[in-house]
């Protein structure tokens, strides 16, 4: 596979290829980032 | 604990730095350097997301169910150790729900154009929405059960919830139903060799995230914790200096 056939949309399979690995970094990156925010914002409280 | 905060501080963004890297290589190694699979073609790449999820799904219910029984094991004997264990429950409970949903959701995305279907109802496609459906429930009744009572609550919930684990395991040895046959263990159907650093990069790349964002809710919910009982401990001061 290259990045063109990576982006190639024309066949189901390929969308959800394409859906898969964006939206498990999607996922992770959103906990990670929800779980961040939250660090900072309990630490303002403290201070 | 001053000192000992900049080197543990130094050592998660070392790990931080060394897991993207690790799934940038499992990226590179899933998508465009091992070869297509005979039968599904391209498709068959999902499974390298897929198949981690789906291990690591059933590796962080114990750690709750660890953290869990520690717990209730220290909650009247040692309430401060208690406490540690709570934290580190309920941040395994929410990389158990994270993990077995993208399992989930990466298999439907997978099942559909393989199959051609989205869903079946399986004996381990079941067992695995069941399995999430305990841990969401774990954590709405931490949620919403009355001050004071949800580690208890939760860590007599989680001790009925892991009974799941060994049952969607062997879910697919005990039934032959809709999804495919173990691949790996001693009943497994084998994978192809040149597979073998897509699967071990990703599944290597996934646990030290896993590990990275479970301690690192473990660490938000200790502060949580030691930031309502420095509230609490003012609102008694406070409360104390009222003159008389």
């Amino acid at each position: 596979m290259t990045w063109h056939s990576f982006f190639d949309f024309s066949t189901m399979g390929h969308r959800h290829i394409v859906f898969v690995y964006a939206g498990v970094w999607i996922a992770q990156g959103a906990y990670l980032a929800w779980i961040a925010w939250n660090w900072a914002h309990i630490k303002g409280i403290r201070r | 604990m001053e000192q000992r905060t900049p080197t543990l501080r130094s050592v998660a963004w070392l790990w931080f730095g060394i897991t993207i890297a690790v799934l940038v290589v499992g990226f590179r190694q899933a998508i465009f350097l091992v070869p297509a699979e005979a039968t599904m073609g391209d498709v068959q790449r999902i499974f390298y997301y897929h198949l981690p999820h789906a291990v690591l799904g059933l590796i962080f219910p114990y750690v709750n169910l660890i953290a869990s029984l520690a717990f209730l094991f220290w909650r009247r004997r040692d309430p401060l150790n208690a406490l540690t264990a709570d934290a580190l429950a309920v941040a395994a409970a929410e990389v158990t729900v994270l993990y077995v949903g993208i399992c989930l959701a990466t298999g439907m995305l997978w099942g559909k154009p393989a199959w051609g279907i989205w869903w079946a109802w399986d004996a381990r496609l079941t067992s695995e929405l069941l399995l999430w459906l305990l841990y969401v429930s774990y954590l709405l009744l931490r949620r919403y059960s009355p001050t004071g009572q949800a580690g208890t609550l939760g860590a007599v919930l989680s001790v009925f919830a892991a009974i799941d684990v060994p049952i969607v395991y062997m879910s697919i040895q005990w039934w032959r139903t809709q999804h495919p046959a173990p691949v790996f263990g001693p009943n497994g159907g084998g994978v192809d060799p040149r597979f073998y650093p897509a699967i071990l990069w990703n599944m290597a790349g996934w646990l030290m995230w896993g590990i990275l964002i479970m301690l690192f809710r473990f660490a938000l919910e200790r502060r949580r914790q030691l930031a309502e009982q420095e509230a609490a401990l003012h609102a008694i001061e406070a409360s104390l200096e009222i003159p008389q």
